[in-house]
């Protein structure tokens, strides 16, 4: 086979994910993406340039209903990294998103050693949350103070600050895992991309204009 | 020779058992059939109409059960065999009956429909399985669970067939032409209903199969989308709510109908595996037995004296059982030296 | 609702001496959820539960927005899995339905894929010194208190019944797609018909209602909400969801995972919002409670201390149904009486006049 599908398959998710399709569709009927994204099939390479791969919410709904055993959802994961190892991503308007995940989830889990935390959730960038998050934004430290006095310090509970040598164990784990150079994989490439479309490089207007743009023809 | 060496013990009383039994009485043989129900027909006995002429059920199982009376073979009704050997069978309770040479004709199971939950058989009111249908079709009355007429219908292929999910990678064959006789019968009850039938490949291998199809789709306009049903769900009118893709356009599709009919396949027969460890036989992968040779052995089983016919070796239609039955008879017959 | 089969999808789940491993999202969103699970489990039910300060986020939803690499991911629950060996626990108690989803499917991964969980085994060495261990049993936090669902209704307070008609409450569950789909036998009841928060519904006096988009995911799709062009995607699975349970006038909906949880609360704000449509009676919103919530109510804890003011739609029908004793003015205040501003009224608040 291919170069591309030999990396693909070096992906345990791949193996696991894709045996043999009789394209019954339970897969589709089931996925929230299809409903509300237009799906169609492509080649590898086109694949990994496309928009189509970012369309996957990764529920796995698919997965149980497959009279093959397949995990549409694997296979997307495994695409989705191939495509960023390749720099691919960066050739798509959902894929160029990659960079505002990083600088938000994957900086945050770094900074922090959590997904997300309240001073991520900025209610301008967060409308829909509502005037209720808006209110436990601006009390934060009383709100959640309320429910763990330990909130953004040492100590257990909830949003507790986590201690130095935690997260530098989970650094290492980045580091040793390939997950650092991942990131700056990632930086890397759309910096490029940043540059090529006009942008002083990955900067902050780059990833707000990842962030927010839509073309209206993913429907 | 003498009248226990003619014996023949036939395991089930369906098509394929009762046509086995007659044609070993007019090879000379003693048969004796036993039947697990309390009257002779297997699962034919449920049956309305056959596909692909609309032969009423009872045209060819009423000569069948007429045929085995006149001939006097003897019938052990409501007993189930637990055992099989050469040399006889050993019957619920622990009764032996000896013979000279076993017929296994005990057939197959209709796949449970509950064990696909996503299609909520037995949850949801206006679920359906074909067995259902029949079954009120025999009863002169198709009716959704409020007892109305059927406005929207939808046919499910592949139910427990074609699925590594309920461990079932085989084809029960007979399905997308039962599938396709009872959308045209639906459609001759209820012609201004809407008739779907989902599928992910429509086999037919009969003859009369295809032009069956193709009447299903050009005069009684059935619509076949190919795409399987991925999950039912009721609504709050009591009517079904159904997903799939249409595959052939590439997009996802939900509807409602009032009647969903789960067309459920064919699994090997629960005593298989008691049956492989009495009589030294084997179950292929598939569930159901083992034959010997697929050109040259299919009524024979891989030990001498132990032979089959119909159903319990693959899903097979009417004629085809019958035709076993005629072909196990001979081979008994060769063994038995008759 | 009738269901065939909950009774064939049984799971251990550890009856004590629990690691707690706790949630981005609930902690964000309901973190007087998990103070009330602490809470539950400690006092009433005498349970043994460790909350280790050294353990992280499972680093889930970057994995699933495809920043997080696979091996990172796996030597990240490594450590996890390894912090509650050493500390004398053997048994994971998961507060997210992501990370439940993930601790599983890493643990199946070295199952079905022994040289992927000899190369963790190294990375996590590596990184940490730490040794590979694997749970003796792992069970979400809902599988818990439906272990213990019993127990909590012989303390209830309050049963799931409308003190002034008699009448049982009308829950909609809603799942979370990571608790089953992946492994349904994992799940308490499998995939089709979960019963993980049927059965405390049911055990506390309430009635379960179904609805045809039971099964359908919230909506959240990783990447489909954090990346703010995306969140198209977000809302109409959301509203789907809504869409398909309001004929049935539910008195609440009931999440497992605090992900979904959030989002049919604050989407039915959006939702109001941008069109003025609203899925509760009264014109208002559908209260959505987690489970740990539910409990604390039908234990009698006040509705302030488990957090109830945090949620975008209004809770307050459902506590005057149930009968519980509240004190409506100290909703925003703090537990001394201080004043800190309270959020601005929205119509999904407010009901059609």
């Amino acid at each position: 086979m291919g170069k591309y599908y030999d990396m693909l398959m070096e992906d345990v998710r791949m193996r696991e994910g894709m045996k043999a399709c009789m394209n019954c569709g339970v897969c589709t009927a089931v996925c929230p993406a299809a409903e509300f994204y237009n799906y169609d099939d492509e080649a590898i390479e086109r694949l990994l340039r496309s928009e189509t791969i970012w369309y996957c919410g990764e529920c796995m709904s698919c997965r149980p209903r497959c009279p093959r055993g397949n995990t549409p959802g694997y296979v997307i994961q495994a695409l989705r990294t191939l495509s960023q190892r390749l720099g691919f991503f960066v050739e798509s308007e959902k894929g160029r998103q990659q960079i505002a995940l990083k600088r938000t989830v994957g900086d945050n889990i770094l900074r922090t050693g959590y997904c997300l935390t309240p001073r991520l959730i900025n209610p301008d960038l967060h409308q829909e949350q509502g005037p209720v998050w808006r209110w436990i934004y601006d009390n934060d430290k009383e709100v959640y103070g309320r429910f763990n006095p330990t909130y953004m310090q040492e100590g257990s509970g909830a949003l507790r600050r986590i201690d130095d040598a935690s997260m530098a164990e989970l650094r290492r784990i980045f580091e040793v895992t390939g997950g650092a150079a991942f990131f700056d994989r990632i930086e890397e490439c759309s910096d490029r991309k940043a540059r090529e479309l006009g942008f002083d490089g990955a900067n902050d207007e780059y990833v707000m204009y990842t962030y927010t743009t839509n073309r209206d023809d993913h429907h | 020779m003498e009248n226990k060496d003619k014996r023949v013990i036939v395991v089930g009383g369906g098509v394929a058992g009762m046509q086995t039994a007659l044609l070993l009485r007019e090879r000379g043989a003693e048969p004796i059939i036993v039947e697990r129900e309390e009257r002779l027909g297997g699962k034919l006995a449920g049956w309305h109409k056959l596909f692909p002429t609309f032969t009423p059920a009872g045209e060819v199982l009423e000569p069948l059960r007429g045929r085995v009376a006149e001939a006097g073979i003897e019938v052990r009704t409501g007993r189930t065999v637990e055992e099989v050997t050469p040399t006889g069978v050993v019957l619920n309770g622990g009764e032996r009956l000896d013979g000279a040479a076993t017929v296994v004709c005990s057939g197959f199971e209709v796949f449970n429909a509950r064990i696909k939950e996503e299609y909520g058989y037995g949850i949801y009111d206006n679920v359906f399985t074909t067995v259902d249908i029949e079954r009120m079709m025999n009863e002169g009355r198709v009716r959704t669970a409020q007892g109305n007429e059927p406005r929207r219908i939808a046919f499910l292929h592949c139910v427990g067939s074609r699925d590594e999910k309920v461990g079932a990678h085989h084809c029960s064959k007979v399905c997308c032409i039962t599938g396709v006789k009872q959308a045209i019968e639906m459609k001759e009850l209820f012609p201004t209903a809407e008739v779907y039938n989902f599928y992910m490949d429509i086999r037919m291998f009969g003859p009369g199969y295809e032009e069956l199809y193709r009447k299903a789709q050009l005069d009684y306009r059935i619509n076949f989308i190919r795409g399987r049903i991925s999950e039912a769900s009721q609504t709050i009118d009591g009517w079904v709510q159904i997903k799939a893709e249409d595959t052939l356009i590439g997009r996802p599709l939900r509807m409602s109908v009032d009647m969903l009919v789960l067309i459920v396949g064919m699994k090997g027969g629960a005593s298989n595996g008691a049956f492989a460890r009495s009589g030294g036989l084997t179950v292929a992968p598939n569930g159901f037995m083992q034959p010997r040779d697929a050109f040259f052995g299919n009524v024979a089983s891989e030990r001498d004296g132990i032979f089959y016919a119909g159903a319990v070796t693959a899903p097979k239609n009417i004629g085809e059982c019958l035709n076993e039955g005629a072909a196990a008879a001979e081979r008994v017959a060769a063994y038995l030296k008759l | 609702m009738k269901r065939n089969t909950w009774q064939e999808y049984q799971k251990e789940v550890a009856d004590d001496n629990y690691y707690y491993l706790r949630s981005c999202i609930r902690q964000n969103f309901f973190p007087g959820s998990e103070k009330a699970f602490v809470r539950i489990l400690r006092e009433e039910l005498g349970r043994n539960l460790y909350d280790d300060p050294a353990h992280t986020s499972c680093t889930g939803i970057g994995y699933h927005s495809d920043v997080v690499l696979h091996d990172t991911i796996m030597t990240v629950v490594a450590r996890q899995f390894a912090l509650m060996k050493e500390s004398g626990f053997e048994n994971a108690a998961v507060s997210c339905i992501t990370s439940f989803g993930i601790y599983t499917e890493v643990l199946e991964t070295w199952r079905e894929f022994p040289e992927v969980e000899a190369r963790i085994r190294e990375l996590l060495y590596k990184a940490t010194g730490r040794e590979l261990y694997k749970p003796r049993n792992l069970a979400h936090t809902s599988d818990i208190i439906f272990h213990h669902r019993e127990a909590i209704r012989q303390r209830a307070k309050h049963l799931l019944v409308n003190h002034r008609t008699g009448e049982p409450l009308r829950g909609v569950e809603h799942i979370g797609c990571h608790y089953a789909k992946i492994f349904p036998k994992e799940g308490i009841g499998g995939v089709e018909f979960p019963y993980v928060l049927a059965g405390m519904i049911e055990a506390w006096g309430g009635q379960v209602v179904d609805y045809p988009e039971r099964r359908h995911c919230c909506g959240f799709g990783f990447r489909n909400y954090l990346v703010q062009a995306n969140r198209g995607y977000s809302i109409a699975n959301s509203q789907k969801k809504l869409e398909s349970m309001a004929p049935y006038k539910p008195d609440f909906i009931l999440t497992n995972c605090p992900g979904c949880g959030m989002f049919l609360d604050k989407w039915q704000y959006t939702i109001a919002e941008i069109e003025g449509t609203t899925y509760g009676q009264d014109g208002k919103g559908i209260p959505v409670l987690t489970y740990e919530e539910l409990a604390g109510l039908v234990l009698g804890y006040d509705p302030w201390d488990l957090g109830l003011q945090m949620h975008q739609v209004d809770v307050e029908p459902l506590l005057d149904k149930l009968g519980v004793e509240y004190d409506p003015a100290a909703k925003y205040l703090m537990p001394n009486g201080r004043y800190i501003g309270r959020p601005e009224p929205a119509t999904v608040n407010m009901g059609v006049e």
